[in-house]
């Protein structure tokens, strides 16, 4: 096969082809992750690539240990039977191993698929029946159990390899080993075979399936996307342009990394950048390593940005007299400045000197505190945000853009940048992808990241694409005259009611969402007289509501039972209302009287509703309503 | 439904910048006993302090008998008939067992009556009647809680706050306590708050339950209900969850559904 050269371009000291969007797609002349992921190690050796907390001190990895026990975990399954274009599954949380261990996989020619740690023992197994995975990598004791619930179902799992010890000292299992020990079968195996990681990497090619995401899956059994290595790169090669980021930039990974989002961003696109990836202890712990790390970018779901949102606002409002009247007066300053920002314009010199005052006594400080001092550009994705919030964080002085991308796209279709912004949009389509809608509203994308289709699933596969070669999004939307893009919904949630109308739940969905009371809903309305909602309240700030108006409450049930409570979410349900004509407004709510978390199977990982389990489980509220 | 005694009302209570009470409500009815459970800084001493005034809260109410007394000092709060049973007993040590029994009369006049309740007191604990003359320091743990509870009777309370009564005590004398605890409840029908960890014996005494995790109540309702709930059985009252290899080191991380 002839290969065609490209003219290249050099974007932050990373050489890409000049035109995005054409194959072979090149980043600093490699057309695979691993021959990159090969050149990055060799080339920076003793830098730093990742940080991570042990027993409270940020200690450094260098490229040099990336590199040594990726070989050696590859190597180990290599001599262990693992085949190129086989999966193995890995399911822990984030930390350096993950990516050893996704590297090394990927080196030797396998197909990296993570599992979510929330995910219960009956999903791990349909996940590795699913994959087929002959290996499998767990974190520690109590992934383990999860596995040996369900051992009998997965007998195709050959070995599965613990990355922790603790707990484990007794344990007796053919099937399973420590990562120490695979690390020496790797080492045993390169002995007999020098170079024999870095042919395995020679023979990768760029339409080989580097991962596999399974799809969260709002509706269905989740489905494994095929990423191919050309479609990371694609997606490399686009966010170079609208997402830059610069070597040694620090950022923090938090997301679990089997979802695309954190995959890109702290996996992938670090090693096209050559940026610093610091791994936060725990999910509970991210606002604290935050603060440590103070990343120079910081990619979240809108969760995330409500969360540090909502801590900030209880902050002053428990501050002195002195200290609220300055933290108005600096927002204040700040919003006018967002005004002129926002909408790419100049700010006037007034307006950015009254800032910049403000900046020096209040704002600065803020920053420091959420450790966002640094931050050059914060990024929000994966569901809907405000675009109230987004000019608060303007006015803070964070820069906060929001993106829209999908798991068949290998993650990035459009971005808000801080040249081209328009808030409420979820920007141009990135450089190298293409956009278009279909008649039927539907949003669909071209380009080199399109995914290869579903693992062993080709009927999924050909409803996914056109026939001519568009990935069809199954999110409705809209360009604007200047070709941003705005997300409306999702194609298949489009509800009809009894009357015959077409109604598209999450746009009103996403409204009810935008209030700091309300995490998330689910309009319902199909087949039925009027438009119904289940609501899920934000703990956190329904609670501080309770608590400033002396509503009593004792646990999450009760504060969902509370009549002020319920017509707090009224009064937010009204105010949505007013913005929808008659026949799209909400008649009837209920509030969902369980803590829902990430182990629940009404949410996925990323915390939003799923559709149909919720209309299963919460049946009975449902039918109260009619 | 009977009278509420005490009534709390979104309480928040700090030690210095640390929230130990995150909005806790509650209510105790006349004649019950109700207990709250949690581990090791839950905030339930917390709530027994902040309710006998040794601490302020922040935010929030106590209502007794429908009256607002948060806030108010602790010999204040004696004198609505509050009296606080603290952890650890916490017996005068170098005073003998009937002086620390007449220090928990000590803001009473009616002489008859507190000599009447002595009499009652050693009828239900004889050991202090045995024992009366001796220093309560040189008493036994189990003795040394009787004491404590005794002093507490000495004032005719209409609500007991009882800190982990059978901390640090043998099984058989936690129950002999327990016992005791019962009969006062139905015979001389005090009104109880009992803070334990134990939570099978307390959730047996008690009509009423309340869960607590850092600060929060995350679940509450009837004893019997509680006992019944998977959450207790497997935090509280010791069922072993079988895991995959006999033992299980992690704890589940969903609970209170």
């Amino acid at each position: 096969m002839q290969t065609v050269e490209h003219p290249q371009i050099r974007l932050n000291g990373v050489s890409y082809n000049a035109t995005p969007g054409l194959r072979p797609v090149r980043v600093d002349g490699c057309d695979t992750i691993v021959k990159l992921f090969a050149a990055r190690c060799s080339e920076l050796g003793a830098r730093v690539a990742h940080r991570e907390k042990d027993m409270g001190i940020w200690k450094t990895y260098s490229w040099v240990e990336y590199w040594a026990y990726a070989k050696w975990l590859g190597l180990g399954l290599r001599a262990l039977g693992l085949q190129r274009g086989e999966v193995v599954s890995i399911l822990s949380e984030d930390r350096k191993e993950w990516l050893y261990a996704d590297m090394g996989i990927q080196g030797v020619g396998g197909i990296a698929s993570g599992v979510y740690t929330t995910d219960s023992a009956a999903q791990l197994a349909y996940l590795l029946t699913d994959s087929g995975s002959r290996f499998l990598i767990v974190e520690d004791d109590e992934q383990l159990d999860k596995y040996l619930e369900v051992q009998d179902q997965v007998p195709a799992v050959e070995k599965v390899v613990i990355l922790e010890r603790d707990g484990l000292h007794d344990l007796d299992h053919d099937g399973c080993m420590f990562l120490d020990e695979l690390y020496e079968i790797g080492r045993q195996y390169e002995a007999a075979n020098p170079n024999g990681f870095e042919d395995e990497i020679l023979k990768s090619k760029p339409g080989d399936t580097a991962l596999l995401i399974y799809t969260s899956g709002t509706t269905g059994r989740p489905k494994g996307a095929m990423l191919g290595h050309e479609n990371i790169l694609g997606t490399m090669e686009s966010s170079a342009r609208a997402l830059a980021t610069e070597p040694q930039d620090e950022q923090l990974c938090f997301l679990p990394l089997c979802h695309v989002l954190e995959r890109n961003v702290s996996v992938y696109l670090p090693l096209a950048a050559r940026s610093i990836v610091n791994f936060a202890e725990s999910p509970e712990t991210v606002f604290d390593n935050m603060r440590e790390v103070s990343p120079s970018t910081f990619f979240a779901v809108p969760r995330v940005w409500e969360k540090i949102y909502s801590k900030v606002l209880v902050l002053a409002q428990e501050a002195t007299p002195l200290g609220r009247w300055a933290f108005a007066r600096a927002l204040s300053a700040g919003a006018a400045r967002a005004g002129y920002l926002m909408q790419n314009n100049p700010v006037p010199g007034a307006v950015a000197a009254r800032y910049a005052l403000w900046d020096i006594i209040v704002l600065r400080n803020l920053r420091r505190m959420l450790g966002m001092d640094r931050m050059r550009r914060g990024g929000t994705g994966a569901a809907p945000i405000s675009p109230e919030l987004l000019k608060w964080y303007w006015s803070i002085g964070v820069c906060l853009l929001e993106g829209y991308g999908m798991t068949e796209n290998a993650g990035l279709t459009a971005a808000n940048t801080l040249a081209s912004n328009r808030p409420g949009t979820v920007g141009l389509p990135v450089p190298g992808v293409t956009v278009q809608i279909a008649e039927s509203g539907e949003i669909q994308t071209h380009g080199v990241n399109n995914f290869q289709g579903y693992w062993r699933n080709s009927d999924k596969t050909a409803e996914t694409f056109t026939d001519d070669g568009w990935l069809c999004t199954g999110d409705v939307g809209h360009l604007d005259q200047d070709g941003y893009l705005t997300i409306t919904g999702r194609i298949k949630d489009i509800i009809i009611t009894a009357g015959g109308k077409n109604i598209t739940p999450a746009e009103i969905e996403s409204r009810l969402k935008f209030s700091h009371y309300i995490s998330d809903a689910v309009v319902i309305g199909d087949q039925r007289k009027y438009l119904s909602c289940l609501i899920m309240v934000d703990q956190e700030n329904v609670e501080k509501f309770a608590q400033d108006h002396k509503i009593p409450f004792s646990d999450f049930a009760s504060l969902c039972a509370a009549e002020q409570v319920v017509a707090l979410i009224g009064e937010e349900v009204e105010a949505v209302n007013s913005e929808f004509a008659r026949v799209e407004q909400i008649k009837q709510f209920r509030l969902i009287n369980v803590l829902l978390t990430a182990e629940d199977d009404e949410l996925t990982a990323t915390m939003k509703l799923k559709r149909n389990l919720v209309e299963q489980k919460h049946k009975a509220l449902i039918d109260e309503m009619y | 439904m009977g009278d509420v005694l005490l009534e709390i009302k979104n309480l928040e209570s700090y030690y210095g910048p640390i929230m130990a009470i995150r909005g806790v409500s509650l209510k105790v009815e006349k004649g019950q006993i109700v207990t709250v459970l949690g581990a090791n800084g839950a905030g339930k001493s917390t709530l027994l302090k902040t309710i006998s005034g040794i601490m302020d809260p922040e935010k929030g109410q106590v209502l007794f008998n429908g009256a607002e007394i948060q806030g108010q000092e602790p010999h204040k709060i004696v004198q609505h008939g509050i009296v606080h049973v603290p952890e650890g007993r916490e017996v005068f040590p170098l005073l003998t067992v009937d002086e620390n029994l007449s220090l928990g009369a000590y803001t009473r006049k009616d002489k008859l009556g507190v000599q009447r309740d002595r009499e009652m007191v050693f009828d239900y604990f004889p050991i202090l009647a045995e024992r009366r003359r001796q220093e309560a320091g040189t008493l036994s743990g189990g003795q040394q809680q009787m004491l404590a509870i005794g002093r507490g009777l000495m004032l005719r309370p209409a609500l007991m706050l009882l800190d982990e009564p059978s901390l640090g005590l043998s099984p058989l004398l936690v129950q002999e306590i327990f016992s005791i605890l019962r009969r006062l409840n139905t015979d001389e029908q005090v009104t109880m708050m009992l803070v334990e960890q134990n939570a099978r014996i307390a959730l047996d005494l008690a009509d009423i339950g309340y869960v607590m995790e850092i600060g929060r109540i995350v679940m509450d309702g009837n004893a019997d209900r509680l006992m019944q709930s998977e959450d207790i059985k497997a935090f509280y009252l010791g069922h072993q969850e079988v895991g995959q290899r006999g033992e299980r080191r992690w704890k589940r991380k969903k609970t209170w559904r």
